[in-house]
């Protein structure tokens, strides 16, 4: 039972990706021509002499497939980093945005965009990077990390970066702000093929990686001492799993700013669906992280002529459905 | 010998927990530490199992240097049970025992790690819990699961920190019932216990720790003999005859009061 269900998550994505190319504003391309288009592209191959069906082409070549392979990457890449860090911490609790991660890679990236010699995605990551372990730091004491001490440092880390973010802006170019504050605020509507091709790498690697230490982080929820006795060292398996989840979540916020409560929300609805088994967890919140962001998307596109940043929309129907969440089950808290 | 721990010290910052402690443990044996809270014997075991570094002195197992021991060949060596483990995520008892094989998978765990870790569920007797998230499991059972876990290893020397604290009567013989069988089939056990009758009961071997050094019984085959438990514990302890052995209980007699006699 549980097996299909993991196949069906798995596969999930074509459907919802090739769907989500009919929907659009209303007033733009309706999915009729798109489907008109297919039909010509099919039958006349890629040389098309009616202007309308170039003008169809363009739109979904070149606008949509971009945004919507973007929305998938950056939803994988966010999920299957908050499912890692909460295997990390061993708590459900934790995600990029909760330990300051998003907010340092936000700065590292607004101080790329304003210093042309700076390179986008590597100082995405280092500041990421710096951001977590500095949270990680500070919670940690003789007797490991509690969650209160890590939540406090993380909105002290997160506060720290979000200030320097806005010094950024401040002594930054003038017209450069706006580009700035808009991607701040979780943004997917200016999505290019430049931006897919900068943001891929760096998530594939990520992703890559979490996938071969997914095994080992059920090993690693169990604990330091279990973790120890079994003979692995747990601070070396942890960086390992850090790094990856900082890479990909940091080259999410380079591309698409900070896109609220996904790493948190999400990694809980796919161990609803698939249980706490890490070496399933992770692969699924890939997959269904991807997916949710387009649906997302979609949803943000179709219900409006203009468009309302993604990371607010993320947000303002996460946060209910979190806390109804909370109130509702345990979501996976031991005792 | 399975174990020889030679002249070892060892402080928490200024602290001092262990001094100058040496020990041998047989091969094969069921083997109970025992002293009061407090006394360095969960230390000594981090210690020995290589959880916590820092401490002078020399640990030997089979023969081997246990600092130099790494990998595979440690898991294979050692293992360690901590004390009272708690979970946060629901993970499924088989998933919980397989962990166990970490040292020995690469990536994934293989069938023969899968294999390993259903043996081991057999052995403990736990099959049934199987598909149980442990989180749901009472006590008794989490501990047989963690105790599985060990056992999925395949170490020569398994080391046990309070295995039963949290176990009723009936949990408790049954986990110690299981130690003894353990033993027997060539595992040198060695488990902190807190209850000197119940160690008594199924131990083979005792040893002794009192403020971080070993105490030594006058008769060693017999350390219920005279004030020595009494001594150890610093409380007063009356023997009473069982069975060619005899059993501790407090002395009433003599100022066991709330106020205790330490």
């Amino acid at each position: 039972m549980r097996v299909s269900r993991f196949f069906l998550l798995l596969i999930l994505p074509i459907p919802v990706l090739l769907f989500s190319l009919l929907v659009g504003p209303r007033g733009s391309v309706p999915p009729a021509a798109i489907i008109a288009w297919l039909k010509a592209l099919l039958t006349q191959g890629i040389s098309l002499p009616d202007p309308t069906l170039q003008m169809v082409g363009e739109v979904v070549l070149n606008v949509r497939l971009p945004r919507i392979i973007l929305a998938f990457l950056v939803g994988g890449a966010l999920t299957a980093s908050g499912a890692s860090l909460q295997a990390l911490v061993r708590n459900p609790l934790v995600a990029p945005d909760v330990v300051g991660l998003s907010a340092g890679a936000a700065f590292g990236a607004a101080l790329a965009l304003t210093v042309p010699w700076l390179p986008l995605q590597p100082c995405a990551f280092v500041f990421g990077l710096l951001a977590a372990g500095l949270t990680y730091f500070l919670a940690l004491n003789r007797r490991g990390v509690s969650i209160v001490s890590l939540i406090l440092a993380g909105v002290i880390v997160s506060g720290i970066f979000s200030a320097l973010l806005t010094i950024v802006q401040v002594l930054g170019d003038p017209f450069k702000l706006q580009t700035i504050v808009h991607w701040t605020m979780g943004n997917l509507h200016n999505a290019t093929w430049s931006k897919v091709r900068s943001a891929a790498l760096p998530i594939a690697v990520g992703a890559f990686v979490l996938l071969a230490m997914r095994w080992r982080m059920n090993v690693l929820a169990l604990g330091d001492e279990e973790t120890r006795a079994v003979g692995l060292n747990p601070e070396k398996e942890k960086l390992s799993v850090l790094i990856p989840a900082t890479l990909a979540a940091s080259a999410s916020v380079a591309v698409a700013g900070i896109i609220g409560l996904v790493g948190l929300a999400v990694p809980h609805m796919v161990r609803m669906l698939v249980g706490p088994d890490n070496t399933r967890t992770v692969p699924v919140s890939l997959a269904f992280g991807g997916v949710f962001l387009v649906l997302v998307d979609d949803f943000s596109r179709a219900i409006t002529s203009f468009e309302i940043p993604i990371g607010i929309f993320t947000t303002l129907i996460g946060g209910p459905f979190f806390i109804y969440l909370l109130k509702r089950t345990r979501l996976g808290f031991g005792e | 010998m399975a174990v020889r721990v030679k002249d070892l010290s060892f402080s928490y910052g200024t602290q001092p927990v262990l001094a100058h402690v040496s020990l041998h443990v047989p091969a094969g044996k069921l083997c109970m530490l025992l002293g009061p809270n407090g006394s360095g014997k969960s230390t000594l075991f981090k210690v020995m199992a290589g959880s916590v570094r820092g401490a002078r002195g020399h640990i030997e197992l089979h023969g081997r240097n246990e600092a130099l021991l790494k990998g595979a060949a440690r898991a294979r060596m050692i293992g360690y049970l901590p004390q009272f483990h708690q979970a946060v995520f629901p993970f499924a008892v088989e998933q919980v025992v397989l962990t166990g094989r970490a040292a020995y998978v690469n990536a994934m765990p293989k069938s023969s790690d899968q294999k390993a870790a259903l043996k081991a569920m057999q052995t403990v007797g736990i099959e049934h819990l199987r598909t149980r998230p442990y989180t749901e499991l009472s006590g008794g059972e989490r501990q047989l699961v963690m105790i599985a876990r060990v056992l999925a290893q395949e170490p020569q020397i398994i080391l046990l920190d309070e295995p039963v604290s949290h176990l009723d009567v009936a949990n408790q013989i049954r986990l110690l019932g299981l130690l003894k069988m353990l033993a027997r089939s060539g595992i040198t056990v060695l488990s902190v216990l807190h209850d000197p009758n119940i160690a008594m009961l199924y131990g083979d071997v005792f040893f002794f720790l009192k403020q971080g050094s070993m105490a030594t019984p006058v008769n060693e085959a017999a350390p219920w003999e005279g004030e020595f438990l009494s001594d150890v514990y610093g409380a007063r302890l009356e023997s009473i005859p069982h069975r060619g052995m005899a059993l501790l209980v407090p002395d009433l007699s003599r100022g066991n009061d709330a106020h205790g006699t330490r």
